[in-house]
């Protein structure tokens, strides 16, 4: 099972990319710790999680092809 | 109100004050309209440790910030006896001075258009996913913290 991750804004300093893609995460919190392990850095960082563009605030089960962000506090304007 | 297809507001590069006073004029045909409500954000060269800010370098989560303003335009239509709303947020780098937002709220009285103005723009900065990097101007960057 293959999940596109994006990560924007500050998050980028650390990952080096604005997205990747994983396998095997069957949830959100399986997919933050092998996040976690591929870039330590993000541990310390605060950012929300949304999948297919709703934030998420609790686990959440990911379906084949789910896109999943991790956005830092927004600063537009 | 509801539109389906989420309406772009992002353009790419700064918004030229020329196209703000098209916008403006292009009400003169709508005779209903007794106030218009202008907010036009504009990149500060802020000073943060003796490095000066240059530009900024906006991006987005795109599709996300259009569905999200669609949600955002129609709470306040819902909330404001409003005759119109446009906005428009700069994306890529944007000089200090130069235009990044420009949002402009019309009503036949003043007070929905002030107040749907100021909430919009609120909620623009809180709840949009939109980054701002500040560009320093010999080297380095920062990223943007909102008030």
């Amino acid at each position: 099972m293959t999940t596109q991750v994006l990560f924007f804004g500050q998050l980028t300093d650390i990952t080096g990319t604005s997205s990747l893609k994983m396998e095997e995460a069957t949830d959100t919190d399986q997919l933050k710790q092998a996040l976690y392990s591929q870039f330590p850095g993000l541990a310390a960082k605060n950012f929300l999680v949304s999948v297919n563009q709703q934030v998420i605030t609790d686990k959440t089960k990911l379906q084949p092809n789910s896109t999943v962000a991790l956005l830092p506090p927004f600063s537009g304007g | 109100m509801s539109d389906h297809k989420p309406k772009n507001i992002f353009v790419q590069g700064p918004i030229n004050p020329a196209f703000i006073g098209e916008s403006i004029a292009k009400h003169a045909s709508n005779t209903k309209i007794g106030g218009h409500s202008i907010f036009l954000g504009q990149v500060r060269a802020d000073e943060i440790s003796g490095k000066k800010v240059a530009a900024i370098e906006y991006t987005s989560y795109q599709e996300m910030a259009l569905e999200k303003m669609t949600e955002i335009r129609e709470a306040i239509f819902a909330k404001y006896p409003l005759t119109c709303m446009h906005v428009y947020h700069s994306l890529g780098v944007i000089k200090e001075g130069e235009i990044c937002l420009f949002v402009f709220t019309s009503s036949a009285h003043r007070k929905p258009a002030i107040d749907a103005c100021t909430e919009c723009v609120e909620r623009i900065k809180a709840e949009l996913p939109v980054w701002g990097k500040e560009l320093f101007e010999d080297e380095g960057y920062q990223w943007k913290v909102n008030q």
